[in-house]
């Protein structure tokens, strides 16, 4: 066969045991196929959404409720969007629990972890386009948390906002950043994370001679599983986006004057409910960074899995990692949870 | 059944399936395509009342963009969009001049040279209750 | 693997499938683009069903949002109710200038007779004033019956009468020490026409301009439909007057309202405190038939008591013993009267037409003067006609500038 793009992304073969479901969780590839998906219907968004404070919500109206299958097509991008941050948290927690980090895959668990940064602000982005009372507390709050950082908080939040308060250059950068800059930050890096997957030599698995099952499955049966997988996922999200519409609220009449509900999007749930705790840079800013420069040197600073653990789920030799990265899993699901319960 | 055209079975059906979601698709993504935010432009105008426009007038009306003639035979008027590639065309003596391609029409809309094949299309005028005229584009 | 994705196949047609069935059972949105806006609005596609509101604003002129406010794009019910203004009842006094205002609208000039906002803001109707002031001299908070407080605050620029005050502080409960003043506070303050009514379908009314304009089928005990009366008249039924007035008695000792227990059945039986006396033509008439505009609304005054702005007497219809009541010949094609006649239809007014005039010089437009002398006036509620005579001629011997009731009734009385 005639070596294509195809070829690039599947080697001939490769082992059996670790491209099982249950050892990949298939999260990596779904994300892959969760970004096709937003990047079509987004781009089927932009034929009707209208970037400006008194029209965006309107427009997103239109979109709901008068074009044809278009409350669908949100609804898809809707889910697809939460569904990217579960399957890209799923796939960091399997990087992690399987070792798959250790040398030569160091820099590519950065990229990942990048990636998963840039979904995270996809979301939170594209929650913001919605410009209506539904995400005004989260807009405003999140934004001003931004001003409690030290000396350089004010030049940030107008190099974010483009103003002293949110309003239309807010409005136009997040939209800005949500398709077009962060979408291009993305596949850039996705591409890459992609690519340095095959040049670490696929997934994580022990050298040739210390492997005991040598059987290995094609790249076409991988092409298969990759096409069960992509048919069962659209599936679920078109039967999900058929039936439970994506959140819509009442536009914003002035922003100054909060209204709606006071609650973050639930991918913050866990800083939102931090914030009850005190000083806001503390635990909306440097709290939340800690984590993450913890999670980043996770490769750096705990012991090298053993190459013959390799491939499977939890190897002895980076227990630690595994405890780290579990106890602050369990914190923020802890958190999210009591975050998301109505306020008493 | 024999092995092979079992095989062959489960890729019909395959292709089956995913032929007829396919269409499915692409039908809802022309229905998506296929919607007016905009509400359709007007086909209607109020010209004022019919009695400012005597018998023998002849007057522009550019916002249309139209020419009303008043004649021995009632009100009649002429769209003034070429009839080639939809330039507004240009009273010049008692003739239409196309200025995009060169289009010529007479006095009544008739082509005298092309490009332009057919004449300006006539558009249907009536008097309402109040004495308005009314022009229709449709 | 074959088998699984060929079963993988068929349960992505089945989720398309799906989505087209979901999409093919939401309504049809049906579009009306109103002339004044020129935005479409997708109201009808649930309210297709609903009445024009009055033929003063019709739905293809006006639309829905530009007098409820509300997402005119969003089908969803929550969604598209959220921003409503006022809920179903835009003309609540709280959002009546959002509203109903405008310099075109009804919130315009006292010159062009569309000042009605503005008049009705002022109005005892609206502010109470008359009673707040009554109770707050009678239990000696304050040295006069001059007003001061009222339901809402609010000021006046331009006092054209000898009775105007020229401001009204909102009434503060609160700042209050007298138990009878606090008493009153608390029983009585619902009786202006931004309230909510008693409950009671007697009592049963919407608030601000509907509370007259919007006249509810009296439907029994607890059957209201309020939400679902799409109208504006200005043929006001007296049934609608008596859902605030004629409804029970105040007993200033206890400082709370008695209602009345009996439910009457016939205007005659409707009218009035069982004990007052009458004429027929007060039972006959609805209230508007006789009262004016003015009156209803209020002058552009704030005023410290209804009888400040009542002045419609006997002797504006019948004259006195000596002089034959004001009338005035219609001269003016812009004159009000025609503008009120074509509002309510019920007489064919015409330049020429001679009709009786208010000590104010208002038109009384359902009126005409006979050619043989007497009068004619046309119940703007009803459409029945009546005749009547002036008291000169009539051998009446009353003093023409007795004008309270009492005199009057003292011959004109009906028995029940």
């Amino acid at each position: 066969m005639r070596p294509s793009f195809f070829h690039h992304l599947h080697p001939p073969t490769i082992p059996a045991k670790q491209s099982r479901w249950r050892y990949t969780l298939g999260a990596g590839g779904m994300a892959v196929f969760l970004l096709l998906v937003l990047g079509a219907t987004g781009i089927l968004e932009l034929f009707y959404y209208i970037p400006t404070p008194d029209q965006a919500a309107r427009s997103i109206q239109t979109i709901s409720y008068l074009v044809p299958f278009g409350g669908l097509v949100r609804n898809i991008h809707f889910w697809a969007a939460q569904l990217l941050l579960i399957v890209s948290a799923v796939h960091l927690v399997r990087v992690v629990f399987t070792g798959s980090y250790a040398p030569p895959r160091r820099f590519n668990y950065l990229l990942g972890l990048a990636l998963f940064i840039f979904a995270i602000l996809l979301d939170f982005t594209g929650y913001v386009l919605r410009w209506d009372q539904g995400i005004q507390w989260a807009l405003v709050v999140g934004t001003n948390l931004i001003k409690t950082i030290p000396l350089i908080g004010n030049l940030l939040y107008i190099v974010l906002t483009g103003g002293t308060q949110p309003g239309l250059p807010t409005l136009i950068r997040f939209y800005a950043w949500h398709i077009f800059g962060l979408t291009l930050g993305a596949v850039i890096l996705g591409v890459w994370h992609i690519f340095r997957v095959r040049r670490d030599g696929g997934i994580a698995v022990p050298p040739p001679p210390l492997r005991v099952d040598k059987e290995r499955i094609t790249r076409k049966e991988l092409a298969r599983r990759e096409v069960l997988a992509m048919l069962m996922t659209g599936a679920a999200l078109i039967l999900f986006a058929a039936f439970i519409p994506a959140p819509i609220a009442q536009p914003i009449s002035d922003i100054n004057v909060m209204a709606g509900d006071a609650k973050a999007p639930w991918f913050f749930l866990w800083v939102q409910q931090m914030l009850k705790w005190g000083d806001p840079f503390t635990w909306g800013v440097f709290v939340p960074l800690i984590v993450l420069a913890v999670l980043a040197l996770i490769p750096y600073i705990f012991p090298k899995p053993a190459d013959s653990e390799l491939g499977k789920w939890f190897p002895r030799s980076n227990r630690s990692a595994q405890i780290i990265l579990a106890v602050i899993a369990l914190l923020i699901i802890v958190l999210t949870i009591f975050g998301s319960l109505p306020a008493s | 059944m024999s092995d092979l055209s079992r095989r062959d079975f489960l890729k019909l059906t395959t292709t089956t399936l995913l032929t007829i979601s396919g269409a499915l698709g692409v039908g809802a993504l022309f229905r998506f395509l296929d919607y007016q935010t905009e509400p359709p432009a007007k086909t209607e105008f109020d010209l004022g009342p019919a009695a400012n426009y005597p018998i023998g007038s002849r007057s522009l009306v550019p916002d249309v963009p139209a020419f009303l003639i008043h004649s021995q035979n009632g009100f009649s008027a002429l769209s003034l969009v070429c009839t080639h590639l939809g330039c507004t065309v240009e009273q010049k003596g008692g003739e239409f001049a196309c200025p995009c391609h060169g289009s010529l029409y007479n006095a009544d809309g008739k082509v005298l040279r092309g490009p332009a094949q057919k004449p300006l299309r006539a558009l249907r005028v009536e008097v309402n209750s109040n004495g308005n005229l009314i022009l229709h584009t449709d | 693997m074959k088998r699984l994705i060929a079963l993988g196949s068929a349960i992505l047609l089945f989720a398309i499938v799906a989505a087209w069935w979901t999409n093919s059972r939401q309504p049809k949105p049906i579009v009306l683009i109103p002339t004044l806006t020129g935005k479409p609005e997708y109201c009808l596609t649930c309210h297709s069903g609903l009445r024009e509101i009055s033929p003063s604003h019709p739905i293809k002129t006006f639309g829905c949002v530009i007098c409820h406010g509300g997402e005119a794009l969003a089908l969803d019910k929550n969604l598209a109710h959220s921003t409503l203004r006022g809920g179903a009842n835009p003309s609540d006094l709280s959002v009546v200038q959002e509203n109903c205002g405008g310099s075109n609208c009804h919130s315009g000039t006292a010159a062009d007779n569309n000042d009605h906002i503005q008049r009705v803001m002022k109005s005892v109707q609206s502010t109470y004033a008359g009673a707040i002031a009554n109770i707050l001299y009678t239990f000696g908070v304050e040295p006069d019956l001059t007003a001061r407080f009222g339901i809402h605050a609010v000021t006046d620029d331009v006092i054209t009468t000898t009775t105007g005050v020229p401001a009204l502080q909102v009434f503060d409960p609160t700042k209050q020490t007298n138990p009878s003043v606090l008493k009153f506070a608390a029983n009585c303050l619902n009786c202006h026409i931004n309230a909510q009514p008693l409950p009671g379908s007697q009592f049963d009314r919407l608030t601000g301009c509907a509370a007259c304009h919007t006249p509810l089928p009296n439907l029994g005990e607890g059957q209201g439909v309020r939400g679902q009366i799409h109208e504006l008249t200005t043929a006001i039924p007296y049934t609608q007057c008596n859902t605030c007035h004629n409804r029970g008695n105040y007993d200033l000792r206890t400082m709370s309202f008695i209602q009345r227990t009996d439910q009457p059945t016939t205007r005659l039986q409707d009218y009035y405190q069982p004990i007052a006396q009458f004429t027929k033509c007060e039972y006959t008439l609805d209230c508007i038939d006789c009262h004016t505009r003015a009156e209803a609304m209020g002058d552009g005054d704030i005023h410290s008591s209804m009888k400040d702005i009542q002045y419609i007497q006997c002797q504006t219809c019948h004259g006195t013993p000596t002089q034959l009541p004001q009338t005035k010949t219609l001269t003016n094609p812009n004159d009000i009267a025609f503008r009120l006649a074509q509002l309510n239809p019920v007489v064919d007014l015409k330049l020429g037409d001679t009709i009786l005039v208010t000590s104010k010089g208002e038109p009384l437009w359902n009126t005409r003067v006979l050619p043989d002398g007497t009068y004619q006036l046309v119940g703007k509620a009803t459409g029945q006609v009546f005749t009547f005579r002036p008291v000169i001629g009539s051998g009446c011997t009353q003093n023409g500038l007795d004008q309270s009731s009492a005199y009057c009734h003292t011959c004109h009385s009906v028995q029940r």
